[in-house]
């Protein structure tokens, strides 16, 4: 298509044949003029008498300049056109981003930090990809998430590659055959517990699905991890119902204490002071809960289920950790903000006492394996290990996110009885 | 003459969306601290005499409409600004790909589609310019669709009456607008194997903001200075210009409307 020869004062050049206006010269011309700044010359050597007539009432439809014609033998004309002001798309076409990953084939991470996020994201380029070159003058959309500090640390481009990759099947990938008849009070606490699981899975399916329509396009990859993460917890509140009821126990018991803890949950308006509730504090403590649930699971269908579950909950303790980490680092008024918010979460909670007693008696029963005195006696005991652990780890999290020792020690004595 | 502070605008209600284009211009007036308010009329005509009355400050006016003000001032009426779309207008004269004709004297003993007789761009300027390259129009049937009157051919469904008349085979040749044929062949809608172009007239200006001499200095540099300021790249003005078809508002000039006074001199068709 390119014909530098055909005009020295023209950067582009077209042969259009004897194409017209009706049948598809245009499909030449715009693309064409869209590789030229405003002023830049276009050349169409043309063999259609309709194009003399109307390339220049298109021109000014359009508020590009005709330039003129001329003839260049055997019945062909040569037009040129200077493109016009308006509609000038912004930036730099792309070409030749690698987005290989180290086995040649093209990485999500690697084609997603191609083009890099910007420290301030543009309203007015809507749900342009990053990197699409933009026309002024579009209407202003009305995301809220617009500065890459608060919401994109760097590594989320990995994360959601490995959230992709890690995607499981709650039906083909536990053995549900080694579900066998349990004694009545054990099948009983395992229906209690996976009732607990699914509740807090739901509201950790419903906490980050409300900020994704707040996150700027230019940030997509926060959001393709989220939407990852909302693929976990689905599958997740699936295979904990799917346990409840395999066994033939059924669901247990939905407590206020868990009721109220969610809402507050629920309620909180900023994205990072949710992600620090919900991944940081909420999920990295249902770590240590999965790990207990494995330990002492009754069957390999119940300890590979929650195994599977951790190590998704593990990847989203990791987004939420660098997602603090990184708006940490940014914005120093951000720990009196996270504290504040954790204090006032805690004060909806006042009073309502310890872990839900459902939840309580289930772990006690499912740690001693049955009923028998002795064994209560030892699982009581496995739950208090359990409460220190979760302590401990929340301490080294808090720390790792950023926060002094004694921030920490302060925040994780905070943290809901509910442990989400 | 009005006696209060707002500027009074007349537009015609040529179609639904007038209401929203200036009901915005309106609200983006009052957004830059000028009063601004419009009245709608119904046609031209009226609209016209409302001006002359001093019931309304500026109309927003045909080229018919313009050069009939420009006429009954004497030519004491100022001319305010016009879109960047209403310049260098041209009118087309398409044909049926198999009515045998290669030029313009090939109309006569043809049917030529034509639009509203206030159009001026798909009847009178055409006509007229026809008769100047020495066509004789009284050898010429004409295929008139007359709808809309009183609009100025404002709606464009004339013109696109006379499209359609030439791809039914109703007619052998038409009179349009070079903005409906441009923007119909790019949309897709004409069939090159039916209709293609023939002959275009020489350019001629269309609409104008016209107001009487009387209009007070302030209100006439509110008006320009606001209407000049609105931008393309702006969202808000975008919406507006999109609706009202331009790109950006223009300074007036009067020479683009030679060739209408002169049609209307000798009695347009």
């Amino acid at each position: 298509m390119l014909d530098s020869s055909a005009s020295a004062a023209a950067a582009v050049a077209i042969d259009a044949g004897e194409l017209t206006l009706s049948n598809g010269l245009l499909a030449l011309v715009r693309p064409a003029l869209e590789m030229l700044e405003p002023g830049g010359m276009l050349a169409i050597l043309s063999r259609s008498s309709a194009v003399r007539e109307d390339l220049a009432s298109w021109c000014r439809a359009e508020r590009h300049e005709y330039a003129g014609r001329e003839a260049i033998g055997e019945g062909t004309e040569r037009h040129l056109i200077a493109r016009g002001p308006f509609s000038v798309a912004a930036g730099e076409p792309e070409a030749g981003l690698a987005i290989a990953g180290r086995d040649g084939v093209p990485s999500s991470a690697a084609m997603l930090a191609a083009v890099p996020m910007p420290p301030r994201a543009n309203t007015e380029s809507g749900f342009a990809p990053r990197g699409a070159r933009v026309e002024p003058g579009g209407p202003p959309y009305p995301f809220a998430l617009i500065e890459r500090d608060h919401v994109a640390p760097p590594e989320v481009g990995k994360l959601y590659e490995q959230g992709v990759a890690a995607q499981w099947d709650a039906s083909r990938d536990i053995p549900w055959h080694t579900v066998k008849p349990l004694p009545a009070p054990l099948e009983h606490a395992v229906g209690q517990v996976m009732t607990f699981l699914a509740e807090n899975e739901l509201s950790a399916l419903y906490v980050p699905s409300r900020f994704v329509s707040q996150i700027h396009p230019a940030y997509a990859e926060v959001a393709l991890f989220l939407a990852s993460q909302l693929a976990d917890e689905a599958r997740h509140i699936d295979v904990f119902l799917k346990r409840a009821r395999a066994g033939g126990g059924g669901l247990g018991i939905s407590s206020v204490t868990t009721s109220r803890s969610l809402l507050s949950l629920l309620e909180t308006r900023d994205f990072t002071e949710a992600t620090f509730l919900l991944s940081v504090l909420g999920e990295g403590t249902f770590l240590d809960l999965l790990t207990y649930i494995e330990t002492w699971a009754p069957d390999e269908a119940t300890a590979e289920l929650t195994r599977r579950a951790r190590t998704d909950e593990a990847r989203h303790v990791h987004f939420g950790l660098s997602h603090v980490r990184w708006a940490l680092a940014h914005d120093e008024r951000l720990y009196a903000r996270l504290e504040a918010s954790v204090r006032r979460r805690a004060a909806t909670l006042a009073g309502v006492g310890g872990v839900p007693a459902p939840l309580q008696d289930a772990l006690t029963v499912l740690a001693a394996g049955g009923t028998e005195p002795r064994a209560i006696a030892r699982g009581h005991e496995a739950f208090r290990e359990l409460l220190a652990t979760m302590h401990q780890n929340r301490l080294k999290r808090l720390e790792h996110a950023g926060f002094s020792a004694e921030q920490a020690e302060m925040l994780s004595n905070l943290h809901t009885p509910n442990f989400m | 003459m009005r006696n209060d502070d707002s500027i009074l605008l007349g537009a015609v209600a040529y179609d639904a969306k007038v209401v929203p284009i200036w009901e915005g211009i309106r609200d983006y007036f009052v957004s830059e601290r000028v009063p601004f308010d419009f009245a709608l009329y119904s046609n031209y005509e009226r609209q016209v005499e409302e001006l002359l009355a001093g019931h309304i400050d500026i109309a927003w006016n045909t080229p018919l409409a313009h050069v009939r003000v420009r006429q009954r001032t004497g030519g004491t009426s100022l001319s305010l600004g016009m879109r960047d779309s209403d310049r260098d207008f041209h009118a087309k004269i398409v044909v049926r790909a198999d009515a045998s004709i290669g030029n313009v004297k090939d109309l006569e003993g043809k049917r030529l589609a034509v639009g509203s007789r206030d159009s001026t761009q798909a009847r009178i300027l055409p006509l007229h310019f026809l008769e100047e390259e020495g066509v004789d129009l009284d050898r010429v049937t004409l295929v008139p669709f007359d709808t809309d009157l009183g609009k100025h051919g404002d709606t464009g469904s004339s013109e696109l009456d006379v499209l359609r008349a030439l791809h039914e085979g109703a007619a052998d040749a038409g009179a349009i607008g070079d903005l409906v044929w441009v923007t119909e062949q790019a949309a897709g809608r004409i069939d090159p194997s039916k209709v293609t172009v023939l002959y275009t007239t020489p350019g001629f200006d269309h609409c104008m903001f016209d107001a009487l001499p009387t209009l007070p200095e302030k209100k006439r540099a509110d008006f320009t200075r606001v209407l000049f300021a609105m931008k393309w790249e702006i969202p808000e003005h975008r919406r507006l210009l999109e609706l009202e078809g331009l790109r950006a508002w223009m300074p007036p000039r009067e020479e683009g409307y030679r060739s209408l006074e002169e049609a209307i001199a000798k009695g347009a068709r």
